[in-house]
């Protein structure tokens, strides 16, 4: 059940590093300053490549990989793009990067930039964080100011900078198409791949897009070597993983663990501290609210990538959601469905429309009005959702209640016979607009 | 509308693949939808819509099977590859349509039977081929204020939009006027403005022909009539030189509607239309309309029927010189038709001419390679010499916005400023010295693999160093392609039949004529009015006025004979492209009026000299195909698409050279399309109306003392204008005033030269 705080090396110095000496007292900005103009950028992917290093963001596709997707001789400009608009419900562990530990992320998207050639770096920071981007921009100039950011750095070749963009406030500005259409100052809304970010992104440039846990992955790789993270966890998809647990836990926060060798028991229960006296566990979202529920039968399962997959469900972005037996699945499934109806983009029918259907049929069963014939008629939308659209929020709509029904079927056949569904008097349903 | 794009199955580069177990090709890189409905399999869509660019995969309408894919594909996005194996028809490709349309049918109020695209709604015959049988969806559905003007021209009813996001994507990608968008997400998502202004644009109507529901309908043709109840017949646009292609929609003999045509022709329109041209037509019933024939008596008007109409005519041009002046619109048939009249012995040695503008001078530009508007798609240079085609030929705009689109650079040089510069780099050149301009543009000409080049037809014809200069240009690239920015309507037409802008006026002068036809001319309201006041206050002989609409000349002239419109009658117009193409009536018309050339051929009864032909048809054999220009074509031949015309013997009448020296002020006139006496009187386009203004830069209006909004009246020396307001405008050169030319009233015709769209002035304030 290791700890291992690679990615929040604040927890290990015991301190808040926003202070650019600080970082540095930390050991930060060596992996800068062994690789920048020291190493050919094309080794530098290689080390990303081989450290295994998957993407952090939810979706977890292989960083070097993607990284390696952009065209080396491109006449186009070449941008690293940061997904800081953090909105997975559930999810809060880039926040406390940001916070904390600043110029982590900052160093780590240079090391990207220099390993693909980028002309400049942007970091989406989502609106709400008003206090997290001012944290940041301090960081930046001060960065900017010793050089580890701007013209040649560190008297290199190499000319990179990063400016900071505030979204406006919606889910979908998390998907990378729909974040780089906001970037660009349109709507947001996801585009239709191919072509892919890497190929046409921002701008219509060769764009990487990565997460803000995944980039500040990449210091720690690059000084203690792509072996060191290889070996950490799984063979296939090693290294730390930070979950954010919210939910019926005693103890909720961000823990950063080794992939594979903590189970999700452990998380709840000995870094959570458990749920409160009494009470058992109904139902967790191990990855946000956008993957199959697990339940009470599946807390032995390791968390990393292939084992919740067995388990029918995703690591996602960890951000992992605790409901005990005082909670109503009913209700929780409809809050979640709520969620997604109110941040579909509304540019695919199916989601569009499948959301706002989901939704009005979960109200009505929490209300009393349910039918039979409903649950028929929700799993018989799923499948004309999933999968029929341009981006994975439709997706991300239909696991949590697909999976739900599925898992906690009596709940819902309850619902309907019972006439609706009590109102638990401590997890209150806040309604979205 | 158009919803798939062409395909070109004799192209070199085609593919094979299997669709639904046939096997079929299309070229390589041709969007799957379009490839199977060239080989007769509709894929239904919905947000695909070629014309605006590449497709967004928004609808989920169009997803297909294909073999080694994962899931199933937007065939819309989906380009046709080699032994690609598709399923248009399987299981599940069909429970996909089914759940797509299902979902769009949730919230959609299916109020088919109040709605106005009911029976031609691409999401009803969809429903019908692909959909469900019944809704599954018993929630209430969402709820407008119902309609809502987007427009004065545009109704929005909020509850039938699908969120295909087609207007959004006109109005931001095609017509590039950054109004309409979507706000708000989810199910929640809705059509508005940026602003919540009203949507007014030039090309704002073509929302309502590519809508794929009753959202967005026509404000005009609300309620007025049914699919069932209609007839469609394709003609093409008269309003400006373009020729756009068009569909008339009539009920009960009356124009209920203009749209572009279902099968749009990419070489001019590609289906879009301006609003002038769609909307423009109700000027056809405004209060100023010519219904009835009109004797002028010295005891007063009398009223009298078509027939007495014309047997007036006859007996009033008997034993008289005549003279025919026939205006810039007039079709090939009335112009044929007059010419012939003058050498048949008819009317004996009639002088014919045109009001207009003559480019005899231009004659070495036009025979460089012609271009159509269509070949500007593929340009990688867009050349603009002098002109304002935004206001002038609308269409072009979006032509040559579509080429930036696509990556083509916009270059060019002229006098006025216009909304295609803030598309490239443009220089702003002196009257007369448009060659100073097109110096800096040889190398980008030469350098270029497809460069067009659009030139103004008036500009070039009064700038003879520019001619040469252009022609050097044209000559030296052999990739280079021209393209006229015309002046007139029928110019094109008028001058290959031979009809010259001269003569006329100086017969009449020189009292060689005794009798005047005016033929939709009217020459006291044209560049030159005062000097045509001064000739028709001295000419004692009869004038016949063949017009649609009351003006100066019909109350001069002695007999008002009424014409139709160009929504009315049969006949054929050439483009500035040179494309004959064919007007067809879509409305009946007053009754007691008959197209121009129907009243010619009965006035050469009257005068006991029946013609040969009867029909616009036959009339075009007898008199149009004896010139070079249009030997062989018949109208057959020109059928719903048009022809080229051939070449034709210049004239070599050419305006006077002006030419800009630091002394002097000098007049250029545009005819704004939505500035003129047309526009002015639609009720449908009351919104949509540029006001006549004199243009100058600030230090101009500084240098005569004048504030922006004073009134000014410009004076020349064969006359003045009426009072203008001043607007000052950085962009127009320094000792350049721009005017409205067409205005209501005709304000600045009296200040310029016969068939001039540029003076020498000098300006005082009122
Ligand atoms: C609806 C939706 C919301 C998303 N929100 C976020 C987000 O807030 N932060 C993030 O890093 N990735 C988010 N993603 C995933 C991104 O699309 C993308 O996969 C990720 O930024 C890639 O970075 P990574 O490879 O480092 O994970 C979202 C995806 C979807 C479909
Ligand atoms: S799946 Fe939903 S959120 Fe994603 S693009 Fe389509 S409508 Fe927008
Ligand atoms: S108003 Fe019509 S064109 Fe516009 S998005 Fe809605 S359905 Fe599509
Ligand atoms: S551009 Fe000209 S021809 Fe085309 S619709 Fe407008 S006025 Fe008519
Ligand atoms: S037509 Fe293909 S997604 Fe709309």
């Amino acid at each position: 059940m290791p700890i291992l705080n690679s990615v929040y090396r604040h927890r290990e110095a015991g301190h808040v590093l926003t202070e650019l000496v600080a970082y540095r007292a930390a050991g930060g900005f060596a992996a800068i300053e062994q690789s920048i103009g020291e190493m050919e950028p094309d080794d530098l992917l290689y080390v990303f490549h081989r450290s295994g290093l998957r993407g952090r963001g939810g979706a977890g596709f292989p960083m070097g990989r993607k990284a390696s997707f952009l065209p080396k001789d491109a006449k186009l400009a070449k941008y690293v793009v940061c997904n800081a608009d953090e909105s997975e419900p559930g999810t809060f562990k880039d926040r406390e990067i940001i916070e904390m530990n600043p110029f982590q992320l900052i160093e780590g998207m240079v090391l990207a930039g220099y390993a693909i050639g980028a002309d400049r770096g942007y970091i989406y920071i989502r609106g709400e964080y008003e206090h997290q981007a001012r944290v940041l921009d301090a960081a930046l100039i001060a960065a900017r100011e010793a050089g580890f950011l701007g013209d040649n750095i560190l008297r290199s070749d190499f000319s990179y900078d990063i400016t900071l963009y505030r979204g406006a406030g919606a889910y979908i500005c998390g998907e990378e198409t729909g974040l780089l259409e906001s970037l660009e100052g349109k709507r947001g809304q996801p585009r239709l791949k191919p072509p892919f970010p890497a190929v046409a992104g921002l701008y219509s440039s060769p764009t990487l897009i990565n997460n803000v846990e995944t980039l500040s992955a990449l210091p720690p790789i690059v000084t203690q070597g792509a072996d060191w993270y290889a070996a950490l966890g799984p063979e296939k998809s090693p290294g730390t993983k930070i979950f954010s647990v919210s939910g019926h836990v005693q103890r909720p926060g961000n823990y950063e663990v080794v992939l594979g060798e903590t189970t999700l028991r452990e998380l709840i229960y000995e870094h959570a501290g458990g749920l409160r006296e009494g009470h058992q566990v109904k139902a967790v979202w191990v990855g946000g609210s956008s993957v199959p529920v697990l339940g009470a039968m599946h807390l032995d399962t390791p968390l990393d990538y292939e084992s919740l997959n067995a388990a029918g469900t995703f690591l996602g972005s960890g951000g992992c959601i605790v409901m005990d037996d005082s909670g109503c699945i009913v209700r929780a499934t409809l809050r979640l469905a709520s969620f997604y109806r109110h941040e579909s983009c509304g540019k695919c029918t199916p989601c569009r429309e499948g959301t706002n259907w989901m939704e009005r049929i979960l109200q009505r069963m929490v209300d009393g009005e349910g039918r039979m014939e409903d649950l028929e008629l929700l799993e018989s939308l799923f499948g004309r959702i999933s999968g029929k659209v341009l981006c994975a929020l439709a997706d991300g709509a239909v696991a949590p209640v697909a999976s739900a029904i599925k898992m906690f079927r009596e709940d819902f056949v309850a619902a309907v016979t019972d006439g609706g569904t009590p109102r638990p008097a401590p997890m209150s349903v806040v309604e979205v607009r | 509308m158009a919803d798939y794009a062409p395909v070109d199955l004799a192209a070199d580069n085609l593919v094979t693949f299997e669709l639904n177990g046939r096997t079929v090709s299309a070229p390589a890189g041709t969007m799957l939808v379009d490839a199977a409905y060239a080989a007769g399999v509709e894929i239904p869509i919905f947000c695909y819509e070629p014309r605006l660019g590449p497709p967004i995969g928004a609808c989920r309408m169009c997803l297909v099977e294909i073999e080694g894919m994962r899931g199933l594909q937007t065939a819309c996005s989906t380009p046709v590859t080699e032994d690609m194996v598709v399923r248009t028809n399987s299981p599940m490709a069909k429970d996909a349509q089914d759940g797509v349309l299902e979902m769009l049918l949730a919230q959609h109020p299916l109020d088919c039977p109040v709605c106005d695209k009911g029976g031609e709604c691409p999401l009803q015959d969809r429903t019908f081929k692909f959909g469900p049988g019944k809704s599954r969806f018993i929630e209430p559905k969402r709820h407008f204020p119902k309609p809502i003007e987007l427009s004065s021209r545009i109704a929005l009813d909020r509850e039938r939009c699908i969120s295909c996001f087609r207007c959004v994507r006109f109005s931001q990608d095609v017509a590039q006027d950054g109004q309409l968008t979507m706000q708000e997400r989810g199910a929640r998502s809705e059509i508005t403005t940026f602003t919540g202004d009203a949507y007014e644009a030039r090309f704002s109507g073509n929302i309502t022909d590519i809508c794929p529901v009753g959202a967005l309908t026509s404000i005009p043709y609300r309620f007025v009539a049914r699919p069932w109840d209609i007839t469609n017949t394709p003609s093409v646009c008269g309003s400006c030189p373009v020729g756009c292609n068009t569909e008339l929609t009539t009920r009960d003999g009356e124009l209920k509607r203009i749209t572009g045509r279902d099968t749009p022709n990419v070489a001019v329109e590609e289906g879009w239309l301006c609003d002038k041209g769609r909307w423009g037509y109700d000027i056809a019933m405004s209060p100023n309309r010519l219904s009835a024939p009109v004797v002028r008596e010295a005891v007063g008007d009398r009223t009298v029927s078509i027939e007495d109409g014309v047997a007036a005519a006859a007996s009033l041009l008997t034993g008289r010189r005549v003279g025919i002046l026939l205006g810039g619109a007039v079709t090939l048939e009335e112009a044929g038709i007059a010419l012939d009249l003058a050498t048949n012995g008819t009317l004996d040695n009639a002088v014919v001419a045109r009001l207009g503008v003559a480019s005899g001078n231009c004659a070495p530009v036009r025979a460089a390679t012609g271009a159509q508007l269509g070949d500007i798609d593929a340009a990688d240079l867009v050349v603009i010499v002098g002109g304002d085609p935004a206001a002038q030929q609308p269409i072009v705009e979006l032509r040559v916005r579509k080429a930036r689109r696509f990556g083509a650079r916009v270059i060019g040089c002229g006098a006025r400023p216009h909304a295609l510069e803030s598309l490239g780099d443009f220089t702003r050149t002196a009257p007369g010295h448009l060659a100073d301009g097109m110096m800096g543009l040889a190398d980008a000409i030469s350098n270029a693999a497809r460069p067009v080049v659009l030139w103004d037809e008036a500009d070039l014809a009064s700038d003879p160093g520019a001619i040469a200069a252009l022609t050097a240009l044209l000559a030296a690239s052999p990739h280079a392609t021209q393209l006229m920015l015309g002046a007139d309507v029928n110019g094109v037409g008028l001058s290959a039949l031979g009809v010259s802008t001269t003569g006329l006026f100086e017969a009449i002068a020189a009292d060689e004529v005794d009798a005047v036809i005016c033929v939709h001319a009217d020459p006291l309201e044209a560049a030159g009015s005062i000097a045509w006041q001064a000739v028709f206050d001295g000419f004692r002989g009869p004038v016949i006025a063949i017009a649609t609409y009351a003006s100066a000349m019909t109350e001069r002239a002695d007999l008002v004979l009424p014409a139709l419109t160009m929504w009315e009658q049969e006949g054929t117009l050439v483009s500035m492209t040179h494309r004959a193409q064919r007007l067809r009536p879509g409305a009946a018309g007053p009754a007691q009026a008959a197209a121009g050339w129907e009243l010619l051929i009965a006035i050469a009864h009257h005068l006991g000299h029946p013609p040969a032909y009867r029909t616009a048809a036959s009339a075009f054999t007898h008199t149009v195909a004896s010139h070079p220009a249009f030997f062989g074509m018949t109208t057959d031949l020109i059928g719903t698409d048009g022809v080229v015309i051939g070449a034709w013997p210049a004239d070599d009448v050419s305006p006077a050279a002006i030419v800009a020296d630091p002394d002097h002020l000098v007049l250029v006139a545009t005819r704004d399309t939505f500035g003129d006496d047309m526009t002015a009187r639609s009720h449908a386009l009351r919104t949509a109306v540029s006001a006549p203004v004199l243009r100058m830069h600030p230090a101009t209006a500084q240098a005569l003392w004048l504030n922006e909004h004073d009134h000014a009246v410009l004076i020349s020396d064969v006359g003045s204008s009426s009072a203008l307001p001043v607007l000052c405008d950085a962009r127009v050169a320094e000792g350049l005033i721009v005017g409205p030319l067409g205005a209501p009233g005709s304000p600045i015709e009296g200040a310029l030269s016969r068939n001039q769209h540029q003076a020498i002035v000098r300006v005082e304030r009122t």
